[in-house]
């Protein structure tokens, strides 16, 4: 008996031994999972972001949505769709699209993955950090989900007129919004600044 | 201190079994990947091209390929070639259809059309003009030369030339009548090689081919027929009133009927009815109504439990 500690659910307070890896602690009475650290942080933010990353590819290069209106039939993916916009003067509305949902996911995606890949190597341990500050700060304006929000919107409001239906890449865009949500959560910046040993305990 | 300690629970320490499940979701989103390029790309359809000599209507990415009604592919670009003389026209074929890419195949744009007597493809006004196909048997190809128009229909019927002097108010669909009732139509009239006289080509429907003799006689029955006698009175004539616009053609067979007409059997159009011809009534048997006539796939034969 070395350490005590306290369940985060039922607030028991409790002896632990030493956790061999591979290995989760529960509560004694509540069962609870008891965790110091997020648990598995580095795996499943690498996991997440992997398949976030292979889904990026289909999301934007599928149709999002495709239309049927008076025999025209189109199919729009997103990034036709800011090109539209484009094209009908609404650069500010254009610009914020494109970095809202293709710009700041690539970006978070492929800094979240060099982050866990490179996570063991002493060296780049600067570069890292500059790369989460980076994250932290455009998380906020990465609202993929908003747009996907307005896609349905349309699509209920359209209904009337046109018949509007999901096109074959929108699951592979929700689901990257998801996966990348998810990547971000699992992410414990702790692991940024541990020293070798605690990394080899946490990770 | 340390006896409360030892009255202290211990948490459980257990292996964490399932972790390695983590790493199904990027094998889950590689397969879905997979997926999507084999659809696209392995499973998918033949993508043919047609010339077309005029490609009017048809919109790149837009325009659709119908057969029976049913959307079998989407027109993908529209270009016209170095020549100018055609345009070539690439289609993504669905997968079931791929058997429709075969030597034989005939395409054609299906238009709106307005005819005297007749209106077709009024779909395509709202709807926009689309390719449809009439399949063939041949080797697998992804060449074909569209149709202007739609081509004549292998059907089992008899196909009948009339040479005329003029043509009058016939074209193509015009009905062809035995005794006022429909057996027939034109099919299409042109010149003769010489320009020497009109050959009209006319399609007896197969249940009425018994009718048409070697020594038949036709006439022309359009327009209205006015006769002023001077015991008879004014009389006024018409076949049906589909032919007051449309013109038509009507025949009769003598009661010393020779043999049966074949396919190609050339006749001579006559201007006017023989008020003799109209008075000839022939014993013919006709043949039943054939099932190619009626158009019909039959059924598959389910067997009932």
């Amino acid at each position: 008996m070395d350490k005590l500690v306290a369940c985060q659910t039922c607030g028991l307070v409790q002896g632990v031994d030493d956790v061999p890896k591979n290995s989760v602690i529960k509560c004694a009475r509540c069962n609870f999972q008891i965790f110091h650290r997020r648990v598995n942080s580095r795996a499943r933010t690498l996991a997440f972001s992997l398949a976030a990353l292979i889904l990026y590819f289909p999301s934007n290069l599928y149709p999002i949505i495709t239309a049927d209106y008076q025999g025209q039939h189109t199919q729009t993916t997103i990034f036709q769709g800011i090109s539209s916009l484009f094209a009908h003067q609404q650069y500010f509305i254009a610009s914020l699209i494109f970095c809202t949902s293709i710009l700041t996911p690539a970006l978070k995606i492929i800094g979240l993955i060099f982050i866990t890949l490179t996570l063991g190597w002493p060296k780049w341990k600067k570069a890292r950090t500059w790369i989460f500050k980076i994250i932290s700060i455009i998380d906020p304006w990465n609202m993929l989900e908003v747009f996907l929000l307005a896609i349905c919107v349309s699509m209920v409001e359209l209904g009337e007129v046109a018949t509007v239906h999901p096109g074959r890449g929108v699951f592979a865009f929700a689901a990257c919004v998801v996966l990348t949500l998810l990547a971000t959560l699992s992410f414990d910046s702790r692991l940024l600044w541990d020293s070798p040993e605690e990394k080899r305990h946490y990770e | 201190m340390n006896e409360n300690a030892r009255t202290l629970p211990q948490a459980k320490i257990e292996r964490s079994r399932f972790s390695w499940f983590l790493w199904l979701i990027p094998i889950a989103a590689a397969l879905l990947c997979t997926w999507y390029v084999c659809r696209d790309y392995i499973f998918a359809g033949p993508t043919i091209t047609i010339y077309f000599q005029n490609a009017e209507g048809l919109q790149e990415q837009n325009s659709i390929v119908q057969y029976r009604g049913v959307k079998i592919g989407e027109v993908g670009t529209l270009k016209l070639m170095k020549d100018r003389q055609r345009v070539s026209v690439t289609a993504e074929l669905d997968t079931a259809a791929a058997g429709i890419a075969r030597e034989g195949s005939v395409f054609w744009i299906v238009r709106p059309e307005v005819k005297l007597g007749s209106v077709s493809g009024l779909r395509t006004i709202v709807l926009g003009n689309y390719i449809t196909v009439q399949p063939g048997n041949g080797s697998p190809t992804n060449l074909f030369v569209g149709a202007e128009k739609e081509p004549i229909e292998p059907i089992q019927a008899l196909d009948i030339q009339l040479l005329a002097t003029k043509l009058d108010s016939l074209q193509p669909q015009s009905p062809v009548f035995y005794r006022g009732i429909q057996v027939g139509e034109v099919l299409d009239c042109r010149l003769s090689d010489d320009a020497r006289a009109v050959l009209i080509h006319a399609r007896i429907g197969e249940q009425y081919a018994p009718l048409v003799r070697m020594n038949s006689k036709f006439w022309n029955a359009g327009g209205i027929d006015f006769h002023l006698g001077l015991f008879s009175g004014a009389k006024l004539t018409a076949e049906s009133a589909q032919t007051l616009i449309s013109g038509g053609i009507a025949f009769a067979t003598p009661p010393d009927f020779q043999k049966a007409a074949t396919n190609g059997a050339i006749f001579s159009l006559n201007e006017k009815s023989d008020a003799e011809w109209e008075k000839w009534s022939p014993a013919i048997p006709l043949h039943a109504v054939p099932e190619a006539m009626t158009n019909e796939t039959p059924l598959p034969n389910f067997k009932l439990k």
